[in-house]
């Protein structure tokens, strides 16, 4: 492993420290995906899943990405390289149920029902953030497009490892992002109105192919051969329309491959075959969201991503079973309007009463990331199992990766934190990240950590060559400061010499500012003198 | 018959009375008492080792007694000292700045301090009992800080713990951002000085250097020399706003040539040190003792400073007084109990983590008699913990201000049902 990682760092020497700490990480991986498909760990404790009890010093074995033993007696196969970790704690990896980083840009514009694009095109492998990830123990992420939208892009799942996005790839589609809240410079109405008319639009769309399939026109086939798109196999048989909620007549008339599109994912999500990932920003987008969904079928495929305001929608969204996704925090900040007293809501304890199923999302790498959020809904009353379950196994299931991430079980995908201490500390940092068996992260090994702990600069990363300096040597002797103070001394000792010098160097100066400022007035010139002065006190 | 009704009276009056320690705050009403016997399984006095099942007796707002014991009239996880912040930054931002002058050693914080404004209820929410209220960074010398209480009496004047207990000023970009010269522009805020960094530093050596003069020649005395004097006497604390390490040296360096030239011998405090980390033998040599700005996630702060984790690790390894501060954000996560955490994580022992949040900041004002520890005669403010101390998993459920129980462990924070 180790001489795969030497070259590896050494060429990812890069004047940003950004970019080389990412392409480290980056290469690190691609490193080990070589390694032959076996891995063991042996941790000095290992927590399988939230809630469950500790195995003390257990090992885990993982073969092809999945793991295939767990527990304390497990014999580790004789060629699995063994990663030992006796004071670490093996805990599932976190997954982030929605996050719209890690694109070049969250948001599409001007265009804002764009159902057919996907964000596989937008996410950047190298883009820092999935480094920071692996930082923060998250291993899985649902990439979304951001909340500035009617229907945004396919969202994808990815693992923050590898170069390439399909080196990144779990889950694509993953889903719909769409937007209950009024975009920016739009009203609640012009949003509903705009949201209601995607699906109108797609109902009319879809009565008119089949119509004019029915009256022998092939427009539509013509376009989709113009378009190149493909009309073989399953594509050139028609099927009639599934889902619960609407239906138009006559769709087994018209080859799947001959569908707009444009029009495809929402015929999806109308036939309940595409999960919906709906942002609300305001208690009221909540009803909106649910009605929509409700009228178009997708509600059991439905994902609401809420601001922690929307805890005054709790009720609705209990009725309708729709899991959240809780953005921007766990407490709920306002100002009583009458007295201007400020009232906190701690919202997860709202939803965990309610049996809202929920996850918690992060927002930075350290105070706001999900182990951080899980430990505070613990300090807030929440259940341990709960706040843990809300960024494994909650998410996991929305994402409908269950039975693949969220748990440490025979069967599931190899993500393991080796954490120095228990999950939910303060102090405890994620040592070691294994993603589907692959060594994918080693603090020790992390640059940018030892940046952010003791401001230590990675060799050939500063300008001033800093990292040279040694923080400890610097002026604690004072030299500079000697020398700024020998140098005040000795212009105090020209000036107690020779005054009348100093006034004769003045006055020429004087003379030559005034050839130089010329017809232009001078009127500061004399203030100048004024404040010449004051210096020459000291 | 007017004696029934009396005796029936008192005997109405009492019967609650007696209830009410069992029941008091259920009903969400204060609980107006200031006599506690309060117990916990742990009591870290920040004065000794932590005491395992220990008591704290409560009398008048005092703290009476601190040993082992249990049984209390309310039981906790923890208790510590309530927590003491130097740089609390409740103010109105620009309307809190003087903008007669750039130089106003002499203005008082106190005299800006609205006592209803909801920032100090949520400083209390956060276990804050203590804290300084500086005028804000956008004067060079801003003028006089006033260390009070975060809740109790109704006037900021009544919860002063100590008047003119710093003299805040500040270094770097703050005081001279965005300012310009008056010429040829319609006058505002920024019509005046100084324009820059080396004005900034300028202004300081001035304002001291006449300061010094100004004792010779009580004539030449501007507004200020007094509060200077005392200043450079030692007498009056210098706390200096200086984020970068370039900013922290000019800081370094005032203090230091007004003892080379014989000005006086000023006690240096450096406010926001983020970058305390990088030349930490400067502050060691200087004598100077450090407020640390709240944590970021990515190091990044005001002036371009980095403020690297283990700052407080750093500092405290080498014996430089230390204190942390909340800046009394909005978001939960920075909130001065959660900051202890951030430097743990960054390496810092609890022991002296609860240090800098408690003592440490007490002494370096000069309220260390009052507040800042456990202790038999001093102010009953404390702070009662769901768990362990400063842990993301803790939460803080009960704090008392002078005895009076402020935030009540026995009231759930019950969602607010009027916006139901």
């Amino acid at each position: 492993m180790k001489h795969h990682l030497q070259p590896a760092l050494r060429a990812a020497a890069r004047p940003a420290l950004r970019a080389s700490a990412a392409l480290a990480v980056a290469i690190l991986c691609a490193a080990a995906a070589r390694a032959d498909g076996k891995l063991a760990i042996k941790a000095g404790k290992i927590i399988t899943a939230p809630g469950a009890p500790a195995i003390e010093k257990g090992v885990i074995v993982i073969e092809n990405g999945r793991i295939v033993a767990v527990g304390k007696d497990v014999k580790i196969p004789w060629d699995a390289p063994v990663i030992d970790a006796p004071n670490m704690t093996a805990f599932p990896g976190y997954v982030e149920a929605h996050s719209s980083r890690g694109m070049d840009r969250p948001n599409e514009s001007p265009e804002i029902v764009i159902p057919f694009l996907t964000v596989r095109d937008s996410i950047d492998p190298v883009n820092f953030y999935f480094e920071d990830c692996l930082r923060a123990g998250i291993t899985t992420i649902n990439v979304q497009q951001g909340n500035d939208c009617i229907v945004a892009a396919q969202g994808m799942v990815v693992r923050p490892t590898g170069l390439t996005i399909d080196e990144m790839a779990v889950k694509l589609p993953a889903g719909l992002k769409m937007s209950a809240t009024p975009r920016r410079g739009a009203s609640a109405a012009t949003q509903a109105q705009s949201l209601r008319r995607v699906f109108g639009d797609l109902r009319r769309y879809l009565e008119q192919v089949v119509q004019e399939k029915k009256d022998g026109s092939d427009r539509a086939r013509r376009e989709a051969l113009y378009q190149g798109r493909d009309l073989e196999g399953e594509k050139s048989k028609g099927r009639a329309m599934e889902g619960t909620a609407w239906k138009v007549q006559g769709l087994e008339l018209v080859p799947r491959g001959e569908i707009d599109e444009k029009q495809e994912p929402l015929l999806a999500l109308v036939e309940g075959k595409m999960p919906a990932f709906i942002w609300c920003g305001r208690p009221a987008d909540v009803h909106l969201a649910i009605e929509l969904a409700r009228d178009n079928g997708f509600l059991a495929k439905t994902t609401l991503v809420i601001d922690p305001s929307c805890w005054k929608a709790a009720d609705a969204i209990a009725a309708a079973k729709t899991p959240v996704v809780l953005q921007g925090g766990v407490m709920h900040v306002e100002f009583d309007v009458l007295t201007g007293k400020e009232i906190e809501t701690f919202v997860p304890k709202i939803l965990h009463d309610k049996k809202i199923p929920f996850a918690l999302n992060s927002v930075n790498s350290t105070s706001q990331s999900l182990w951080f959020q899980a430990a505070m809904c613990v300090g807030h009353g929440l259940p341990r199992a709960v706040a843990l379950e809300a960024i494994t196994t909650a998410p996991a299931k929305m994402l409908g990766l269950d039975k693949r991430v969220g748990s440490l079980e025979v069967g599931k995908d190899g993500n393991v934190l080796l954490l120095s201490g228990d999950p939910l500390s303060v102090t405890t940092w994620v040592e070691r990240v294994v993603i589907e068996g692959r060594d994918v992260y080693d603090r020790s090994k992390d640059q940018r950590v030892q940046h952010l702990i003791a401001g230590k600069q990675p060799a050939n990363t500063s300008a001033m060559g800093a990292a040279e300096i040694d923080p400890a040597s610097v002026c604690c002797d004072g030299s500079d400061e000697k020398a700024h103070a020998k140098h005040l001394e000795e212009q105090k000792r020209a000036k107690d010499k020779g005054e009348g010098e100093d006034k004769k160097d003045d006055g020429k100066d004087d003379k030559k500012d005034e050839k130089k400022d010329g017809d232009k007035h001078s009127g500061h010139g004399h203030s100048g003198g004024a404040d010449h002065d004051e210096g020459e006190r000291r | 018959m007017s004696a029934t009704i009396w005796a029936l009276a008192t005997l109405v009056a009492l019967v609650p009375t007696q209830d009410a320690k069992k029941d008091a705050g259920k009903n969400g009403k204060k609980d107006e008492r200031r006599s506690w016997t309060l117990s916990a399984e742990r009591v870290y006095t920040a004065a000794g080792d932590p005491i395992e099942g220990g008591e704290v007796v409560v009398s008048d707002g005092k703290v009476r007694g601190v040993g082992k014991g249990g049984g209390g009239d309310l039981e906790v996880f923890a208790i510590t000292p309530g927590l003491v912040d130097l740089s609390i930054r409740i103010d109105r931002g620009f309307l809190s700045v003087e903008q007669s002058n750039e130089i106003t050693p002499h203005v008082r914080a106190l005299a800006s301090v609205d006592v209803h404004d909801e920032a100090w209820t949520r400083a209390v929410r956060g276990g804050v009992t203590t804290a300084m209220v500086n005028v804000p960074d956008r004067n060079v010398i801003g003028g006089l800080s006033v260390v009070l209480k975060t809740a109790g009496a109704a006037t900021a004047a009544a919860r002063v713990v100590k008047h003119d207990a710093v003299l805040f000023g500040a270094i770097g970009s703050a005081p001279s951002a965005m300012n310009h010269p008056a010429f040829g522009r319609p006058e505002d805020f920024y019509s005046r000085r100084p324009t820059t960094r080396m004005g900034v530093e300028w202004e300081w050596r001035k304002s001291l250097f006449e300061a010094a003069l100004a004792r010779q020649e009580p004539s030449r005395a501007k507004a200020g020399a007094a509060e200077l004097q005392r200043a450079l006497d030692g007498k009056l604390p210098l706390m200096i706003e200086a984020w970068a390490s370039q900013d922290i040296r000019t800081a370094v360096f005032l203090v230091e040539e007004a003892r080379r030239e014989g000005w006086g011998n000023p006690t240096l405090i450096v406010d926001a040190a983020a970058e305390a980390w990088r030349e930490p033998q400067l502050l060691v040599r200087s004598k100077a003792s450090v407020v640390l700005p709240p944590f970021v996630a990515e190091g990044r702060t005001r002036d371009q400073a980095f403020f690297a984790w283990e700052t407080a690790a750093k500092l405290d390894a080498l014996g430089v007084p230390f204190a942390l501060s909340g800046h009394n954000p909005g978001a939960l996560e920075d909130r001065l109990c959660y900051q202890p955490g951030y430097a743990m994580r960054g390496g810092l022992s609890f022991a002296s983590a609860l240090a800098a949040v408690t003592v440490n900041p007490a002494r370096m004002v000069g309220v260390d008699d009052r507040v800042g520890s456990i202790e038999a005669g001093k102010d009953a403010d404390l702070v009662l913990w769901s768990g362990e101390p400063f842990q993301p998993f803790s939460k803080v459920i009960g704090v008392l201000v002078d005895g009076r129980l402020i935030v009540d462990p026995r009231i759930e924070s019950a969602p607010n049902s009027s916006n139901k």
